[in-house]
């Protein structure tokens, strides 16, 4: 906490009087002027809309027909609906297996990589890492046309697992939409993990060789916890990234078949622009605010510490 | 890619050892030869790990070089028949307008979060430590997801264009840039400052000839994320931007799937295409990070 919010650099040096002074200066008025753009950017287009959104949730708000010029608020009419909105509920147990897969599938590859990679021969090093890197790199649109093109009917999965015609996204659209998710997403993580693994003294690994800890003891009792605020920040990064990764579901499977992978920023999107109900898809959004909410408190606890 | 490199230095003695196949401490403990099994298991299993990564931008890499491509992998005819095709009318049109979406994105945000960033390293502030975990807040939590609201917004007053996405998009990126600006700006050293001060340097002259030149790695890395988040942004044009001709390259890339005729290689290439700003620009930020600050001799004792 407090590496953060000290104020570097103003700290008064001893024993020079004149800088002692100068710096303990009062608020200065242009700190506000300094502060205004961002600030006054971040009011105008996140606070604003944040509570916007809690508003247009509670309304009759649609984006074509009469209600969408004369509208207005309607009490918690749009709560009784979601409460009994089934689509809605499949949607957030979507949501929570795409996240909770990506989360295990990005952190224990992720790690096995980066502590792979150690080891590794130089040129497997750059050569896989580069590989995985990339393909954190890419683009969210990208990165789904191209595992549309290879989990569609004909593409590379069936030739490589010799099952030609096997469309894999219709047939296991979630897992594969997860797997897509995890693919760009594991290079940010291994990198991650590999500069937190770096930082582990080695006299603590060699102290534990030897005792003769056995790998598994040395993980569990050295490297886990030395790693823990990494891996927790990691994970919640990774929810946090998952849960609004529209583009990546939306090129491949626009949320389907059926719904699917229809995961809760699509479900907004398709109530708000395709059903033209955009009070539900707002209500929809003020869902994800609080699930994303939480994971952002929980994630400034753990970044403000370190 | 450059940015692998992050993996190689610093490497404890003893990993390194085990790479080449040496004893680790202490010897009677790990035989040769068993320390050669190991390390061979590690490069097969990465390289069995490297081979599943690399599947599916199989498709991207032959496709795109392939005259008669489809959603298969085969032998390609090579031809760059696709590169041409995807980079006239409409679509290249389309390019040029995720170059100024991002180039005007960017440039909000890394000048406002500049003065914030500035203010928040050396200024005495009132509530500075809310208004950090503030900022720390909203560089986790996707700002995207408040799109729906900011389209009624921007409904009413006829925002529904790229200038207006364009600033909704720098908002997007903001906090992360201030969080990361003020990082490197606290590592900037006071004394050059205090010394312009001293000649009647005012705080813009500060920022322009002190602050910024020497925190410039930090600056151009967060410039460098605020740019790749603009470019690969695709909900927030969608929804925000009504006009055709003004649609960016993802929304451009979209709309291939949405044609009667699936031109496969097209896709691939453009795809490809629209990736290489992302990847030079990572390669440059991880080069930026690596030489760090230089600013040791700066200040004479």
């Amino acid at each position: 906490m407090t590496a953060i919010l000290s104020d570097a650099g103003t700290a008064p040096h001893v024993g020079d009087l004149w800088k002692t002074r100068h710096d303990k200066t009062r608020f200065q008025w242009s700190s506000l002027a300094l502060l205004t753009p961002a600030f006054g950017l971040l009011a105008v287009l996140f606070l604003i809309p944040m509570g916007y959104a809690v508003y247009l949730g509670l309304t009759n708000l649609t984006l074509v027909g009469p209600t969408a010029i004369k509208w207005g608020f309607t009490g918690t009419q749009n709560l009784v609906r979601m409460k009994s909105d089934t689509e809605f509920w499949t949607s957030l147990w979507t949501t929570g297996f795409f996240i909770a897969g990506s989360i295990v599938g990005v952190v224990v590859i992720g790690y096995g990589l980066a502590s792979l990679l150690m080891r590794a021969r130089p040129w497997m090093r750059i050569i896989v890492g580069g590989i995985v890197v990339i393909a954190w790199m890419m683009p969210a649109v990208t990165a789904g046309m191209t595992w549309y093109a290879s989990t569609t009917g004909g593409g590379t999965f069936g030739t490589l697992t010799g099952l030609h015609n096997t469309n894999f996204l219709d047939n296991a659209p979630l897992l594969i939409v997860t797997l897509a998710n995890i693919w760009s997403m594991t290079g940010f993580c291994m990198l991650v993990m590999g500069a937190a693994l770096r930082n582990i003294p080695s006299e603590a690994i060699e102290a534990a060789v030897v005792e003769n800890a056995s790998p598994w003891q040395r993980f569990r009792l050295i490297v886990l916890p030395l790693m823990r605020p990494t891996i927790i920040a990691v994970v919640l990064l990774v929810a946090l990234l998952s849960l609004a990764n529209f583009s990546l579901i939306y090129i491949m499977t626009q949320g389907g078949p059926g719904t699917a992978t229809n995961i809760l920023p699509l479900y907004s999107y398709e109530q708000a622009f395709t059903f033209n109900n955009l009070a539900y898809g707002a209500l929809i959004g003020n869902v994800m605010v609080i699930i994303a909410s939480i994971f952002g408190v929980l994630y400034v606890r753990i970044a403000a510490r370190s | 890619m450059t940015t692998h490199v992050d993996t190689t230095p610093g490497n404890p003695p003893e990993l390194n050892a085990a790479a080449d196949g040496a004893p680790v401490l202490p010897p009677e403990n790990r035989p040769t030869q068993s320390t050669a099994l190991r390390s061979l298991t590690t490069n097969t299993v990465l390289g069995g790990i490297g081979l599943l990564f690399i599947a599916p931008m199989l498709w991207l890499l032959l496709a795109s070089i392939d005259s008669h491509a489809s959603w298969g992998i085969e032998w390609p005819h090579f031809s760059l028949i696709n590169f041409k095709h995807v980079l006239t009318g409409s679509l290249l049109h389309s390019l040029f307008n995720s170059v100024i979406l991002a180039v005007i994105s960017t440039a909000i945000a890394s000048i406002a979060g500049v003065f914030a960033a500035y203010s928040f390293s050396r200024r005495k502030i009132p509530f500075k430590g809310p208004l950090l975990l503030f900022i720390l807040f909203s560089s986790g939590v996707p700002l995207t997801i408040m799109v729906i609201p900011v389209y009624e917004i921007f409904a009413r007053f006829g925002f529904l264009s790229l200038f207006p996405t364009a600033v909704f998009l720098s908002v997007t990126s903001l906090p992360f840039e201030v969080y990361l600006m003020k990082n490197f700006i606290d590592a900037v050293p006071i004394d050059f400052e205090e010394a312009a001060r001293m000649e009647q340097a005012s705080t813009l002259q500060i920022l322009r000839r002190v602050i910024v030149p020497l925190a410039m790695p930090g600056i151009a890395a967060a410039a460098i994320f605020g740019f790749v988040n603009a470019w690969g942004s695709f909900i927030v044009p969608l929804i925000l931007i009504s006009s055709n001709t003004q649609q960016p390259a993802p929304i451009a890339l979209y709309t291939f799937l949405t044609l009667p005729k699936v031109e496969f290689g097209n896709i691939a290439a453009y795809s490809l295409v629209f990736c290489i700003p992302v990847f030079v620009l990572y390669a440059a930020s991880a080069r930026l990070f690596r030489e760090g600050f230089v600013l040791g001799g700066g200040v004479k004792g």
